[in-house]
């Protein structure tokens, strides 16, 4: 039954892709590909489509496009591996047109001006997206072929960028700029995200163990970590300055650790603070929910209360706990950013220093990255889930 | 042997079972039967101390069971409830070698031993033990949780309800098994249910148990033809008596053996040996058979059967 209907809608019109094709054809067309400035703080010059990389460009683009929108209106069985192609190949060689807007536009004589990426190019690379994720969908494809994908798609970008076309590029001076800065706020907001998951996913451990111990700690431990999470992040980084302070101050070896009231030590207890709150109540639920059956089987199999606990209870609530370890490792990623405001590093002080400049190629420097991590992290720990 | 002397279970105030003496003797099955919140479930429960009692004493082959490590005592009794109880994350296999797992034993013995109980529960080794529970019939689930009951040897089987859950037919075929199994292996087992049918079929003793005491305790035969109280005689049902009787004797306790076994003749319709007498009428009734040939599981004349004699002394 399945396999008939699956084959009857893979002949079927897609309707999700002419949509996606047409929207990104109408946007690429009426909005800036790419926009020249001067310098780094003077407003630019948008160029549309024509303009921006010349007709045979402007026509590849529009031809492929609706051939996407073509190809998938026909009622072909296997048409979704051609369109597989024209979209990943499309996707990978994106970066391509910035390269050529570069060249014809940017003026030879001025060494400050630069070219950045115009709303155009943003709305081509995410409806693209958009399509391969449809595409990939209905060829029903497994993780390993998606994966792949990615690795040549970004492999291919990395490639193109090498090759020193898009040097002009702003996002890419921001980059040349402050290379070393780059890899150290890498590494500051991996070991901040990551630490603060890891420290709370073991503090969520054991209080939700002493919830199902204690009934009568389930409600305030719970009322406590929901009152953290309520409140602004703003807020705790803030809140924990003068404590923190108060304590270097009073415990000098506190402060030869590098405890503070700012940098990485508030930063990190906020995170811990913030990611209590799914990791408790996931592990808490997933613990209990193990079906009182079971237990009953076990122990009256003779298992001991730890056997049981790690033999039945643990594995089956495995994948619920590592769904709020991902929950919580994607919103420490993004949280992280925040913490740059009190000096803790990593991607969020491009984007501060960037905001505080005007300079949006310097924003973007610290956002895709930070976009990035959290795509990364949230792909892994789904393929971790599900192959429990 | 398994020894209840006095036994009480309060829940609150509320008293479960009151002050029951029971015996099991060892290889008997001993089968409980009453409604819902009769107690039943309650008294197994505190064999193996699930449950602890809050009064009386419980012996199990002499030895006091609050004296013992309950995980030791578990480990030597084969445990069956409703609902399978398997481990869902765990393959067929695996499920049934839970205990010997428990006790330690090697690799290769318990591999041995896995294989020899899908056997004996009639399930194929190549197709079901790689399975996991919930790609299972509830029929081949629950042999597999009699299985995993008998892994380790255990002196004492206890099995809750263990078929309630499952089709009159699919039950009906595991009752049978049951009974093909307890003939070779002879375990000591208390049994509880709700179904008469059921207990009159599988039980050497009844016990019948109504708001946490015992009304009677004897054999089917005997709780059938002398019913304690008004309370059992409405359990086992007033009108069909005769008929439940005669499901509990089979074609051999009433056939005119032949000297010795003879061959059939060819195409020769008959009853089996194993046929209870119920079966056996109902046949001969049907298909108006006044005498017919009994045949034994080799297929052998051993000898006949009227149908005047079944309804003279049948019941």
């Amino acid at each position: 039954m399945s396999i008939y209907s699956s084959v009857a809608s893979n002949t079927m019109p897609n309707r999700v892709l002419p949509v996606l094709g047409c929207l990104a054809l109408a946007l690429v067309w009426l909005l800036d590909l790419g926009v020249i400035q001067p310098n780094r703080i003077v407003p630019g010059t948008g160029h549309g489509l024509i303009s921006a990389v010349g007709g045979p460009w402007a026509g590849l683009v529009s031809l492929v496009l609706a051939g996407c929108v073509l190809l998938s209106f026909l009622p072909l069985r296997r048409r979704y591996l051609p369109l597989l192609g024209l979209v990943g190949l499309s996707l990978a060689l994106l970066p391509l047109l910035l390269e050529v807007f570069a060249g014809r536009h940017l003026p030879e004589d001025a060494p400050y001006a630069r070219s950045s990426i115009g709303a155009g190019f943003w709305c081509l690379l995410f409806l693209l997206s958009l399509m391969l994720i449809e595409i990939l969908g209905r060829l029903g494809s497994g993780r390993g072929l998606q994966l792949m994908i990615l690795a040549v798609i970004v492999g291919n970008w990395l490639w193109i960028l090498r090759g020193g076309g898009l040097e002009s590029l702003s996002l890419v001076r921001e980059f040349n700029a402050r290379p070393d800065k780059f890899e150290q706020a890498l590494w500051t907001h991996l070991a901040l995200a990551f630490g603060a998951v890891g420290i709370s996913a073991g503090l969520a451990f054991l209080l939700a163990l002493k919830m199902i111990r204690s009934v009568a700690w389930r409600r305030p431990i719970l009322g406590a970590v929901s009152f953290l999470q309520t409140i602004p992040s703003l807020a705790v980084f803030g809140l924990l300055i003068a404590p923190l302070s108060a304590l270097a101050a009073a415990f000098p070896a506190l402060q030869a650790m590098g405890i503070r009231g700012i940098g990485w030590a508030p930063a990190l207890l906020a995170l811990v603070a913030y990611s209590l709150l799914p990791m408790v109540r996931n592990t808490f639920v997933a613990l209990t929910e193990v079906p009182e059956s079971l237990a009953d089987a076990g122990r009256g199999m003779g298992m001991n209360e730890r056997q049981l606990f790690f033999k039945l209870k643990l594995p089956l609530a495995l994948p619920v706990i590592v769904e709020g370890v991902r929950i919580t490792t994607i919103q420490a990623i993004g949280l992280t950013a925040v913490a740059a405001l009190i000096g803790a590093g990593g991607f969020g002080s491009f984007i501060f220093q960037g905001l505080g400049q005007a300079a949006m190629d310097l924003v973007l420097l610290g956002a895709l990255p930070t976009i990035a991590l959290a795509l990364l992290a949230d792909a892994l720990l789904t393929m971790l889930a599900a192959s429990l | 042997m398994i020894e209840l002397k006095n036994v009480t279970r309060r829940f609150g105030d509320a008293v479960a079972v009151d002050r029951i003496n029971l015996t099991v003797e060892t290889g008997e099955v001993c089968v409980l039967v009453g409604s819902s919140g009769c107690g039943k479930s309650t008294t197994l429960r505190m064999i193996n101390q699930l449950l602890p009692h809050s009064e009386g004493q419980i012996l199990v082959d002499g030895n006091d069971v609050t004296a013992m490590n309950p995980e030791q005592l578990r480990l030597n009794m084969g445990y069956v409830i409703q609902g399978t109880g398997l481990f869902p994350h765990w393959t067929v296999a695996r499920n049934i070698a839970m205990v010997p797992q428990l006790l330690k034993w090697p690799r290769e013995r318990i591999d041995e031993r896995v294989h020899e109980l899908l056997t004996l529960l009639d399930l194929d080794q190549a197709t079901h033990a790689n399975k996991y529970p919930q790609q299972l019939s509830g029929g081949q689930a629950q042999r597999v949780g009699v299985a995993r009951a008998l892994a380790a040897n255990p002196n004492i089987l206890l099995m809750d309800e263990p078929f309630g859950a499952l089709d009159a037919i699919t039950r009906e075929n595991l009752q049978l098994e049951m009974l093909r199994i307890q003939s070779q292996l002879r375990k000591t087992t208390v049994f509880v249910t709700h179904d008469i049918d059921e207990a009159l079929r599988l039980a050497t003793r009844i016990a019948v148990m109504d708001q946490g005491r015992i009304i009677q305790h004897d054999t089917p035969e005997n709780i059938l033809r002398r019913p304690a109280s008004v309370f059992v005689e409405n359990l086992v049902g007033k009108q069909d008596r005769g008929l439940k009787l005669m499901s509990l004797h089979t074609v051999r306790d009433l056939m005119e053996a032949h000297p010795q076994p003879r061959e059939p003749e060819p195409g020769a319709d008959g009853l089996k040996e194993d046929d209870s007498l119920r079966v056996a009428l109902s046949i001969m009734l049907w298909q108006n058979w006044r005498q017919v040939p009994v045949f034994n599981a080799d297929g052998q004349e051993t000898g006949t059967i009227t149908r005047e004699r079944i309804i003279q002394e049948g019941a």
